[in-house]
Order: structure tokens, then C-alpha cells, then sequence
């Protein structure tokens, strides 16, 4: 009992750490890559110089992340004469909790079988094996959608406990655009609900591990390609990123719903958004890019169509499963900021047109041809 | 000692979620101001989901917390920052009937307690056979219960056409 407390807080651990980790470094890759888009040097003011010397360390910018960090810790925490105090204070939090709880269903890696990889911890965890995931729940997908409506409460309480014009605009968008979104991101999953038959993340991905037509990897993207774009669209309506950063349009409304925030407040604001291109990424990887499964490879090894086989160890599995997750979200979170860069910011009405009359029809045509072809190969 | 503890760390947090769930509810009642009182009832659902989740029903959790917070209660608080009733009576005193009231509920709450909680069967815990789960529920859902589901939504249905109907009266009575 004392070992599945000790692998459910390793777990924890590892979750909370990459998430956070993935917040501080797209900080840095968002201006990086700003900047190689658009052909300049950028992030190379920051530096950490070693004592006594004149060495300094420029490191392609990366201590940017920790200037922001400290600037926003030492800098003077604001407090408005509010309405509400309370709900001004108790907002960030709202809105940063829920996205690091998603992560909770996500598996990053598959079954972990301490034995097999060192024969001492054999002697305490037994024959045991884990999956690679903090809570194995069979509502998976659903719990993903409960945690993600959560924020947006924050978001609107903030706006209103803020006693400011710009904010309570800020928040009457945020509210009508995430729960648009939100519509269309769910109605996007279900065509693969009905391929997959569950809801649960595991075994979806496992689900996923196969291959079709004896070449093509059986991920979502192959069964659902359309319905890839319209959820990766709607996600990133849902974190009100450019091209739909209406609620906190900095040219029409300073920043929105957070412009009272300030010193580390305001920085849970900007952390829970980076966090969450980080979350959406893993959620696109489990759902479209066969979450932890490199083309071929199973839980023994690699298995190639023309009938070569590489056996593996059970450790560089794992390591490789877990690299090969971490690798896929980086290059969907990579894509959501090559997406920021590139388009113009819609006008607020387009949003919701979009939404509405755009987006969702296209999903719910996309989840009747899915059933309609689903009750065909079946039947 | 720590095998105590994780032994019954279920049972606790049980506890934790359901005191929890009792005082934000209690909160909700006794609170003034209508944010507050929103937010006092989104924690108690979210607790509630906490309590399902415990008793080994994620699903019967992630629609709680999913459609009760995620849908009822966002438009709630979506309709109280527009309103944004800042009115007096929030932080009037209580009524006059404050006492009765307590008493009154407090003589309600014995009574059910004295006339029901000890009728109740006690569920043999762990003896429910095969767990309950979404494909049990989806199965049940879609067979016994679609009726109701139906009859729910055609309700829904009527309530947002009376919305439009009072909403298109008073416009009209606006420009008239």
C-alpha cells in the first residue's frame, strides 16, 4: 500500500514538474520563436554574469524566464479598492487550478513495472505494474471537460470583482467565447468516442498502438483529420490565444479581465495560459497523435511491417515512451505558437459568428458522417 | 501507523468532502451577496463531485462538476456580472424571523433525522457486485431512461421559447 503511495506522489511529482517546467520554458520558446519568424535575434538581454568575472551567460536568452519570475515576485502586489474583495483575490486561483487537474487523466507513458527495471525494487513493490498516469478513470475524457469549464468562472470573476470598465468587458467576453468553444471542443471528440468506444484516456491511447492498412499508425488524426483541426482550432479559442485574445485585447481593452491584476497575481494569469497550450498539447497528443506511441513500437519493443523486430529492455520503454510524449506536446505547442504569430486577430462579432455558425455545424457534420461510417464497417 | 492511516485515508477524505460540501451549502444559504452566494454553491457541487468520485462513480462526478458548474452555474455568475445587483438588502440585518426560522429548521432537521435515518437501509459496502460503471450507465441510460431524457429536453425547449417570447414582448414595448 505504502509503494502505491510512493508511485502515485512520483507521478505527481513528475506531472507537476513538467507542467510547470512547460510553462516557464514556452515563455521563452513564444519569444524565440517570434523572433526567428520574423527574422530578428530577440530574447538575448537576460543574462546571469559569474561573479568577479566578466563572463557573461547570454544562453540564447533562456534566464528571460527568470527575470519575468523575479520581476513579478519583487514587484508592488496592487490591491484596487474593490467590490469584492474576496473574489478578487480568490479569482487566479479559480482560473490556475483547473488546468493543472486536467492533466491528472492524461497518461504520459505506458505500464511502469518497477521490478523489471531494477531487480532491488522487486523485493518492495512486488510483481506489481503501473500505468503511467495519476488517476486511471474510466470517465477520463469527461473529467478533462469538468475541470476545463471550472476556469471559466475565474475568468468572469475576475472581470467583475475587478470594479473596472475594461475588465467586466473583458469578462462578458471571455465568458460568451469559452462557452461557445466549449461546445464545439466537445462536440469535436465525439466522432472519436464513437470510433474508440470509451471515454477513458488509457486505453484510448492504447486503442492507438496498432496500425492501419499494415503502414499508417492508427492515431486519431488518421481516423479524424478533420476533426484534428477543429479541435486544435477550438482549443485555442478556449485559452483566448491570438487569433481570439478578445477578452484581453491589449488595444481595445488594456488586458481585459486581469488589467487590476498585478505583481504574481497577474502572473498566475499568464502562467495558468502557458500551462495550458502545454495541457491542450497533451490533450491533442492523447486524443490525435497516439498519446505516448512512437509508429510501431509496443510495450516489447519495435515490430516493423516487413517482419523486423528490435527487442527493448523495459527501461528504455519507458524513457523512450516518456520522451516520446514529451516530445509530441512540445511539437503541438510549438504549432500553437506558430499559429499566434502568424494570423491577425479576429473582430469580436467574427469570434462568435465563427463559432456558432461555422465551427459548429462543421463538427456536427463531421460526428454524423463519423456515425453513419462507424454503423456501416460495423454492420 | 501509516498503514492506519492509508487504510482509512478513503474514509477521511469522505468526511473532508462532505463536511466540506455541508458548510459551503450552509454558506449558501446564510451568505447576502448573490456572487457569493454563486460561489458558495459552485464549491459545494464541486465538493459533491468529490464525494461521488470517492464512493468509485468518476462519471456521476465529472457531470456534476461538468454540467452543474460547467453550464448552470457559469450563466448564474454570467447573469449576476451583468445584473450586478448592488443593492441595499445585502448588507441590511436579517429578518426578523431569523430565530423562528433557526428553530424552525432546526425542529424540521430532528424530525427527519429521528423519522428517517434510522429506517434507512445500511448498504453493504463493497458487496454491490460488479462496480457501476459509464458502459452500466450508458446501457440504463439508454434503454429505461430516455423517456425522461427526452420529456427534460422538450421542457428545456419550451422554457428557452417562453424566454424569447418575454424578452421580444418587452422590446416591443420599448419601441412602442
Amino acid at each position: 500500500m505504502i509503494a502505491d503511495l510512493v508511485i502515485s506522489l512520483v507521478f505527481i511529482g513528475y506531472a507537476i514538474s513538467v507542467l510547470m517546467g512547460f510553462g516557464t520554458i514556452l515563455t521563452w520558446v513564444e519569444r524565440k520563436q517570434a523572433a526567428v519568424m520574423s527574422d530578428r535575434i530577440g530574447a538575448n538581454r537576460a543574462y546571469i554574469r559569474i561573479p568577479f568575472t566578466k563572463v557573461k551567460l547570454v544562453w540564447w536568452g533562456l534566464f528571460h524566464g527568470m527575470a519575468d519570475g523575479l520581476k513579478m515576485l519583487l514587484k508592488e502586489d496592487f490591491k484596487p479598492r474593490t467590490y469584492d474583495w474576496y473574489a478578487y483575490a480568490v479569482a487566479p486561483w479559480v482560473v490556475f487550478t483547473p488546468v493543472l487537474l486536467v492533466f491528472a487523466v492524461i497518461p504520459f507513458g505506458g505500464t511502469l513495472t518497477p521490478a523489471a527495471l531494477w531487480a532491488p525494487l522487486g523485493e518492495w513493490f512486488g510483481d506489481k505494474s503501473y500505468p503511467m498516469q495519476i488517476a486511471t478513470l474510466d470517465a477520463g475524457l469527461l473529467i478533462v471537460f469538468a475541470f476545463s469549464g471550472l476556469t471559466i468562472i475565474g475568468a468572469m470573476l475576475a472581470g467583475w470583482s475587478s470594479s473596472n470598465k475594461f475588465s467586466l468587458l473583458g469578462a462578458l467576453r471571455a465568458g460568451s467565447q469559452m462557452i461557445s468553444y466549449e461546445l464545439v471542443l466537445g462536440l469535436t471528440v465525439l466522432g472519436l468516442i464513437l470510433i474508440y468506444g470509451t471515454v477513458d484516456l488509457d486505453s484510448m491511447v492504447r486503442k492507438q498502438s496498432g496500425t492501419v492498412l499494415g503502414v499508417l499508425p492508427a492515431w486519431g488524426i488518421v481516423y479524424q483529420p478533420f476533426a484534428a483541426i477543429l479541435f486544435l482550432t477550438a482549443a485555442i479559442a478556449e485559452n483566448k490565444r491570438i487569433p481570439f485574445d478578445l477578452p484581453e485585447a491589449e488595444s481595445e481593452l488594456i488586458a481585459g479581465y486581469f488589467t487590476e491584476y498585478s505583481a504574481m497575481k497577474m502572473g498566475l494569469f499568464m502562467f495558468a495560459e502557458f500551462i495550458e497550450i502545454a495541457v491542450i498539447g497533451a490533450l491533442f497528443t492523447t486524443l490525435f497523435l497516439g498519446g505516448y506511441n512512437l509508429p510501431f513500437m509496443s510495450d516489447a519493443g519495435f515490430a516493423f511491417p516487413g517482419g523486423a523486430a528490435v527487442a527493448m529492455p523495459h527501461g528504455a520503454v519507458v524513457v523512450t515512451q516518456l520522451a516520446t510524449f514529451l516530445a509530441k506536446v512540445f511539437v503541438v505547442c510549438s504549432f500553437q505558437i506558430l499559429i499566434r504569430w502568424t494570423l491577425p486577430r479576429f473582430r469580436y462579432d467574427q469570434v462568435l459568428t465563427f463559432a456558432w455558425k461555422f465551427m459548429l455545424p462543421l463538427a456536427i457534420a463531421n460526428l454524423c458522417v463519423t456515425a453513419v461510417a462507424v454503423w456501416w464497417i460495423r454492420a | 501507523m501509516i498503514h492506519d492511516f492509508l487504510a482509512h485515508l478513503e474514509t477521511l477524505l469522505l468526511w473532508g468532502f462532505a463536511g466540506c460540501a455541508f458548510v459551503s451549502a450552509s454558506l449558501m444559504l446564510v451568505l447576502r451577496q448573490p456572487m457569493r452566494v454563486a460561489m458558495a454553491l459552485v464549491s459545494c457541487m464541486v465538493f459533491l463531485g468529490g464525494v461521488y468520485g470517492l464512493l468509485g462513480v468518476h462519471f456521476i462526478a465529472a457531470f456534476q462538476v461538468l454540467i452543474y458548474v460547467g453550464a448552470v452555474m457559469v450563466f448564474m455568475v454570467y447573469a449576476i456580472m451583468l445584473l450586478d445587483p448592488r443593492d441595499e438588502s445585502a448588507t441590511a440585518k436579517y429578518s426578523k424571523l431569523l430565530w423562528p426560522g433557526i428553530i424552525g429548521f432546526a425542529l424540521l432537521a430532528e424530525a427527519l433525522a429521528v423519522g428517517y435515518w434510522n429506517d434507512l437501509p445500511h448498504a453493504p459496502r463493497g458487496a454491490l457486485g460488479e462496480p457501476f460503471d459509464i458502459a452500466r450507465f450508458s446501457t440504463a441510460f439508454l434503454t429505461e431512461y430516455w423517456l425522461h431524457f427526452e420529456l427534460t429536453s422538450v421542457l428545456l425547449l419550451a422554457a428557452v421559447v417562453a424566454a424569447l417570447a418575454v424578452i421580444k414582448e418587452n422590446r416591443r414595448h420599448e419601441r412602442g
